[in-house]
């Protein structure tokens, strides 16, 4: 008995009150969308001039209703939208003007260290920096530093915009891990959370950008911010995706020898699990780095300095030159950044195995 | 008496139907439409006058710039009702010349450019020109987040002419010591830059033009600049080319002036003036004032009244205003009343 119960919850499976839980469930959604059913009628300009809802029923021929979707039966989100936003930006905008601050004072300080130095001790410091850290290969480095060169040399003028761009990008990338990496932890151990939060990501990739974008200006400012957030919402779902079915992926045996070995199960996460997970993680992490990198143009549609800009200029110019060369500086940038990445990964799973 | 009556009857009868089929033999009309606010209302308040009081069949088609004009260029759309001619002089002119394409009518006689400041912080501190912005107290209130020491004037997108034309301006103001001119990236958020800084009640100093709906939505006070002058217009406009040909170092000290108020007129392809001469003359006769438009702006845009929607706005605008029947023979303008 005892073991069942054990086997049930390695194995997450439903207890005993399931059908109770999911009965409360279905009636909640049927209130809710009665709810929003009303909402429709009430808020809406096209609801019939009688008041009696059942009498129009009864007299609207059913064809009318077919051909057409009616105009009534509209959920009013929009109005909630505007007005919920509406209300954050009036009542809350000095908060939000606290974490503009601060998170551009982060951008501002990288980006100034790293303009100040001269750009020939740039290109051997990223070439040093990836010597060591892949662990002495010269494949490797050789590549990282040709690429940085290639960088000033398409234009000089992207010198310095990547270098901006590469600010944002490290801070982005490092909230993507700061946030991801915990909660595909967590995804990893429940079924429900995990259930809860792909919807989530779902909508993280799909939604347009620009749909967060504009009330984060309201909320945030013109400039890096907004950006930020949006370079996180985009590229973070990849990296929790793949960092989730790495550790998932673990063999059950192994698993279960940990236990019969009576390790904690916070050990058999950084022991076995996270190890065991790394090619996962680590192209999670390649993922991220590629899909924050392609949002640097939506950034600069919204003020964002650095290499998007001359790919937007090129874009309304019609100079088609301009934007390839701005294009494939960005290209190069997320190799530099991807392979750094890589290379540490690499180099952290030969140590274990 | 009778057989008179009767005569009289039957002239007036042939005469009207002669009245009407001068009308009833419209084709298809092309129109051009862009993406932004002002030219939609114009697309639909032509297009409803000519679907209903000249029975055309109106096929509109939506775009930027650069495509819409070339559509109308190579023949493919017939009218564009809202052409900011200034700023594509340099491709319009010579289909002009050639007889291509005619600027017919003035659509918008007063469209206005230039900085404004957003009323409260202009009347607290007494900002009347851009003389009063060049003082540091005042620059620090329009303090820029990424850059402590200077203000920040949120300008054009790099990709509109009047980016350049403000960078030369802000050199020969001053402006330039005291302020940055911040590239916002894209229309949408320059727009939700200026709307976020009144609802969170900040000072904002910005670029802006009319006619837009959110100079109907917002307070904002236009900045005095040194009085247009086309000589000196023009010697600016050199080093504005400059500038875009050769790179930001060509930038030189040159006298600047205000913009230009300049009329919008309504482009069409010369083949429409030949083929349907009754709607080439309806859009010679078509304007609207700026002050006009941005009030229909905001109706257009209020969620409580046409919500975004164009043909709403259309119809508003004829049923609440009368100055519409000046560009149409009468009986259109009594088909059109009696469809609203």
């Amino acid at each position: 008995m005892c073991r069942l119960r054990v086997y049930r919850m390695l194995n997450n499976e439903p207890e005993k009150n399931a059908t109770l839980r999911r009965s409360l469930y279905s009636v909640l959604g049927l209130v809710l969308m009665v709810l929003l059913f009303w909402a429709s009628y009430a808020n809406s300009k096209f609801a019939p001039k009688s008041k009696d809802f059942w009498e129009y029923i009864a007299t609207t021929s059913i064809d009318k209703w077919l051909n057409n979707w009616p105009k009534w039966l509209d959920m009013p989100l929009q109005p909630w939208a505007n007005s919920g936003l509406d209300w954050l930006v009036i009542n809350y905008g000095i908060y939000f003007d606290m974490v503009n601050d601060f998170i551009l004072s982060l951008v501002i300080s990288i980006k100034d260290i790293l303009t100040y130095v001269p750009w020939p001790l740039v290109i051997l410091g990223v070439c040093l920096l990836t010597w060591f850290v892949s662990g002495k290969k010269r494949g490797t480095t050789l590549l990282v530093t040709l690429c940085m060169f290639f960088i000033g040399f398409l234009s000089p003028k992207f010198w310095d915009k990547a270098l901006e761009t590469t600010s944002i990008m490290l801070i982005a990338i490092f909230i993507c891990l700061l946030v991801g990496i915990p909660t595909a932890i967590w995804m990893s151990r429940s079924a429900r959370v995990r259930n809860a939060i792909l919807p989530v990501l779902d909508l993280m990739q799909t939604i347009p950008s620009f749909c967060y974008l504009i009330p984060g200006i309201m909320l945030f400012g013109l400039g890096a911010v907004p950006a930020i957030i949006a370079t996180v919402i985009y590229a973070m779902p990849p990296l929790i995706r793949l960092t989730d079915l790495g550790i998932r992926l673990v063999d059950e045996e192994i698993i279960e020898a940990a236990d019969s070995f009576g390790a904690s199960s916070k050990q058999k996460l950084w022991a076995i699990q996270i190890p065991l997970a790394m090619p996962n993680i680590m192209q999670g992490i390649n993922q991220c780095t590629m899909m924050a990198l392609a949002m640097v143009v939506i950034a600069s549609m919204i003020g964002t300095r650095g290499l998007g800009d001359e790919v937007l200029l090129g874009l309304q110019q019609l100079n088609v030159g301009r934007a390839l060369e701005a294009g494939i500086a960005i290209v190069l940038l997320a190799i530099v950044l991807d392979r750094i990445t890589q290379a540490y990964g690499d180099r952290i799973q030969e140590r274990t195995h | 008496m009778k057989i008179k009556k009767l005569m009289s009857a039957a002239v007036i009868t042939a005469a009207a139907s002669l009245a009407s089929t001068a009308h009833a033999d419209c084709g298809t009309v092309q129109m051009g439409d862009f993406d932004w606010n002002s030219a939609k209302l114009h697309s639909a308040i032509a297009g409803y006058i000519l679907e209903n009081g000249y029975d055309c069949n109106v096929e509109v088609t939506t775009g930027s710039t650069l495509p819409i004009m070339t559509g109308l260029y190579n023949g493919d759309l017939d009218v564009v009702m809202e052409v900011w001619y200034d700023n594509i002089v340099d491709q319009f002119k010579p289909y002009e010349d050639k007889g291509v394409v005619k600027r017919i009518g003035v659509n918008t006689p007063d469209s206005g450019q230039g900085f404004y400041v957003d009323g409260p912080t202009a009347r607290k501190h007494g900002i009347t020109s851009v003389d009063d912005m060049l003082k540091p107290e005042i620059a620090m209130l329009f303090q820029d987040p990424e850059n402590d020491s200077k203000g920040r004037m949120t300008s054009c997108i790099s990709g509109w002419s009047c980016y350049t034309i403000n960078l030369v301006k802000h050199h020969s103001y001053g402006l330039d010591q005291f302020y940055t001119n911040y590239d916002p990236g894209s229309s949408g958020a320059l727009d939700a830059a200026i709307k976020g800084a009144f609802q969170k009640q900040q000072p904002i100093f910005t670029y802006y033009w009319e006619p837009t709906a959110l100079m109907g939505m917002v307070d904002l006070v236009k900045l005095e600049e040194p009085a247009y002058e086309q000589g000196t217009w023009d010697a600016m406009m050199v080093v504005v080319n400059d500038i875009k040909a050769n790179g930001v170092e060509q930038l030189v000290k040159v006298d600047a002036t205000a913009y230009r108020d300049m009329e919008l007129p309504v482009g069409i392809n010369t083949r429409l003036e030949r083929e349907e001469p009754a709607v080439a003359d309806f859009m010679s006769h078509y304007t609207i004032s700026s002050a006009d438009l941005s009030k229909l702006l905001v109706h257009y845009l209020d969620p409580d009244q046409a919500d975004g929607e164009a043909e709403l706005t259309a119809r508003h605008f004829l049923t609440t205003s009368s100055d519409w029947e000046s560009w149409v023979p009468a009986d259109v303008a009594q088909k059109v009343k009696d469809s609203l």
